[in-house]
């Protein structure tokens, strides 16, 4: 009798929690959002069993899950299946099934490859004054009037220091440099040698992937990436000044060195290395693998005290495609869920925090949490003076990593390096559809 | 009546069931080699005259432009002379090795032959990443297993005078053991009866090697040597895990330009274009090499 009484209660408390959870969302609750909302009470596909697939790329499960959740919780009618793939094949698979009309009606979208997928995604039925009005960075993403896809956050780089080094230094709060000159003395006081001169600590390493910081810091000199016509351009001053600045740092202060650990990342995580520019994501990846490591996040220092063209350039966190090749009621369910999810500030902070990035989404602007992440909080000053490029096709970056190698590695001229990289480059993009969006940025005018 | 039985015994396409058989198998191997390699290469090469991405449905006829343009990399031709020398490089490495251990094997002093057989060839059969990976540890300039045992502070994967070295330790770490096994059972099967005699003349091992093992052994040592040029000239693997080209272009081979071509750049047809040149020159050295045992058979 006693275990009937138990198991009763457990039931019922169970069918109130649940009820409780569904009310949330369900039928008759709140209306969610600021200009984009979204009414739980109105049923999807007529209240009709449909099922879906939605695509996505390994390491974000338990957001997608989330999602999904959430949203079958008012919908039970929708059933989504999630399709998880390594993100390299990702990008090959997804295409293609696209092509087919049993692809997934929603899926994942990475800006780099906009290029492969524009021509597979319908458009957002949200009005695009509507984004505007609740996201930042919405117009360059807009195509002949439409939206197909915009930014949930927006990633960048930000320097991060080893704090038990810093203080180890003697280096306080008020260290905290803001020019390329105040950097390099800091960069100074962070390096240890051995008695033999060989490098123990080094003050800064930008070893194995610099070509994503080069490709960035030539704004703070109010030099474009890309030229009028959508040429890329390396072979300028302001690449040769930055490049020459980061092989100073090593061959001239002896801050660093080249051959120092080959993952300027990881062994900033191992200990080796004081000082690491780093994007947004490596945040997160720095908790995960090296919790011991304990760190702090600076803005990416320029070269003088004045307000630069741009600190950077950021590379958008994108929100999901809709599949146009997909039948008209899946269609459909997308789109509720894209609505659900650009109204849903709760979803919109977990996919911020899980990558580290600064929201787009205007009401999460001074969120506590968000701000709370260090490489997130010092971008916040400053956060309409980042650039975006547009969706820059890897040859960009491929050709940046080789002169970059040739200048450190294999002793290449400077000049000579990067004229060969920006004319491979642009053969490479002969043919391609790319555009560069730097004309839409705010303060594009004030480009040399 | 007598002659018709045993003539039809002896012809064993007469039966219907191993006729069945015979045009069933041969179809397959048709159907195949069209689906899986005469159509593909029909298809790059009818690609390589057009700006080419299949996944974004982009198929525009250029004409020669391709061609040209990959005639006129200097990038692909140099990566054309690593890969030649790599390959040239890596054949012999693997043979020189493969018969060294070969012939300790094959001798009689050497016991636990299985054990040492299996030994050699653990590498050839675990996939080429994982052990990729597991190198690429090993040349940390920190903390690499390779510097402490030598002593050194090399930075093998970016310093352009060590990368491609690094690549070739570790492809023939990776492949010593097929030469191995293939030149062993070449030993086993050659006429022992040549080497009684020349022992019993008086040649010494050495004698015996390069006057019977070796000369009798030409056949095998010539498909390994076929074998590994197509295998090697189409490396790109380690080179993807290990140093993706790097540092700057010192580290291309053509195969992962190809790659990079095709799946970071998804440019098919410049890619295609590359590939013909490539698959012309296995194909003419390969026909070199026929050529020239067939002079030496004569």
């Amino acid at each position: 009798m006693k275990q009937f009484t138990r198991r009763a209660i457990s039931l019922v408390l169970t069918l109130v929690m649940a009820l409780t959870a569904i009310s949330a969302y369900g039928e008759g609750s709140a209306v969610i959002g600021s200009t984009i909302q979204y009414d739980p009470s109105k049923p999807v596909n007529n209240g009709e069993d449909i099922a879906i697939e939605f695509w996505y790329w390994t390491g974000a499960d338990k957001l997608f899950q989330a999602v999904v959740d959430e949203y079958t919780a008012i919908h039970p009618n929708v059933k989504i299946t999630l399709v998880e793939n390594p993100f390299d094949d990702y990008w090959t698979k997804l295409p293609l099934a696209l092509q087919e009309p049993n692809g997934p009606a929603i899926f994942n979208v990475h800006n780099s490859h906009h290029e492969n997928l524009i021509g597979y995604l319908a458009p957002y039925v949200i009005p695009v004054e509507d984004l505007e009005a609740d996201f930042v960075g919405v117009s360059a993403h807009i195509i002949d009037g439409k939206v197909y896809y915009t930014d949930y956050g927006m990633m960048t780089a930000t320097m991060y220091y080893n704090k038990a080094m810093w203080e180890k230094a003697g280096l306080t709060e008020a260290d905290i440099p803001t020019t390329w000159d105040e950097f390099r003395e800091v960069a100074k006081k962070l390096t240890i040698r051995d008695e033999n001169g060989n490098l123990v600590q080094a003050g800064f390493s930008f070893n194995g992937g610099a070509q994503g910081d080069v490709l960035g810091m030539q704004y703070q000199y109010g030099q474009n990436l890309f030229t009028a016509d959508n040429k890329v351009t390396f072979n300028n001053d302001a690449v040769r000044s930055v490049i020459q600045r980061m092989k100073d740092i090593y061959e001239v202060d002896g801050s660093g060195d080249y051959n120092f650990g080959n993952n300027s990342g990881d062994n900033f995580g191992q200990g080796m290395i004081a000082m690491y520019l780093g994007w947004g994501f490596m945040h997160g990846l720095f908790q995960a693998l090296w919790p011991e490591t304990e760190f702090g996040s600076f803005e990416i220092p320029t070269p003088t005290k004045d307000v630069p063209y741009a600190y950077h350039r950021y590379n958008g966190e994108s929100t999901f495609g809709i599949n146009k090749n997909a039948p008209a009621d899946q269609q459909a369910v997308a789109q509720d869920i894209v609505r659900f999810f650009l109204a849903n500030d709760a979803l919109q902070k977990q996919f911020v925090l899980a990558n580290s990035v600064f929201p787009a989404k205007k009401t999460l602007a001074a969120d506590t949490d968000i701000m709370n992440v260090s490489s997130i909080a010092v971008l916040a000053k400053h956060i309409d003076r980042y650039i975006w490029p547009g969706p820059m096709p890897s040859a960009v970056e491929n050709n940046m990593k080789i002169a970059i190698e040739d200048i450190f590695y294999n002793g290449a001229d400077i000049g000579t390096a990067l004229k060969n990289a920006e004319d491979t480059c642009n053969m490479e993009l002969e043919g391609s559809e790319f555009e560069s969006v730097e004309p839409s940025y705010a303060h594009a005018s004030e480009a040399k | 009546m007598n002659l018709q039985i045993r003539s039809k015994s002896r012809d064993p396409l007469r039966s219907r069931s191993e006729i069945i058989l015979r045009n069933t198998v041969v179809a397959s191997l048709i159907l195949f080699f069209l689906a899986f390699y005469f159509i593909p290469i029909g298809i790059a090469f009818w690609g390589s005259f057009h700006l080419w991405n299949p996944l974004k449905g982009q198929f525009r006829y250029t004409g020669l432009k391709n061609w040209h343009n990959v005639l006129n990399n200097q990038l692909f031709w140099y990566s054309l002379k690593n890969t030649g020398l790599f390959s040239v490089i890596a054949v012999l490495a693997r043979i020189v090795i493969g018969l060294l251990l070969a012939s300790a094997l094959f001798s009689r002093l050497v016991k636990a032959k299985s054990f040492f057989r299996t030994l050699y060839y653990l590498p050839t059969i675990t996939p080429m990443v994982a052990v990729a990976f597991v190198w690429k540890n090993m040349y940390d300039p920190q903390f690499g297993l390779l510097n402490q045992l030598l002593g050194t502070k090399i930075n093998w994967l970016f310093d352009g005078r060590y990368a491609m070295l690094a690549i070739l330790l570790l492809t023939i770490w990776k492949d010593f053991g097929y030469a191995v096994v293939i030149l062993l059972g070449g030993m086993y099967s050659l006429p022992m009866d040549c080497f009684e005699a020349a022992e019993i003349d008086g040649a010494d091992a050495c004698q015996r090697f390069f006057g019977i093992t070796l000369p009798l052994l030409r056949p095998t040592v010539l498909f390994i040597v076929i074998t590994s040029f197509i295998s090697y000239f189409q490396t790109y693997i380690p080179v993807m895990v290990l140093t993706q080209g790097g540092p700057g272009t010192k580290t291309q081979l053509a195969t992962y330009l190809i790659f990079d071509q095709a799946f970071s750049k998804y440019n098919f047809g410049y890619a295609s274009a590359m590939s013909f040149i490539l698959f012309l020159l296995i194909a003419l050295l390969t026909a070199l090499s026929f050529r020239a045992s067939g002079r030496k058979e004569q």
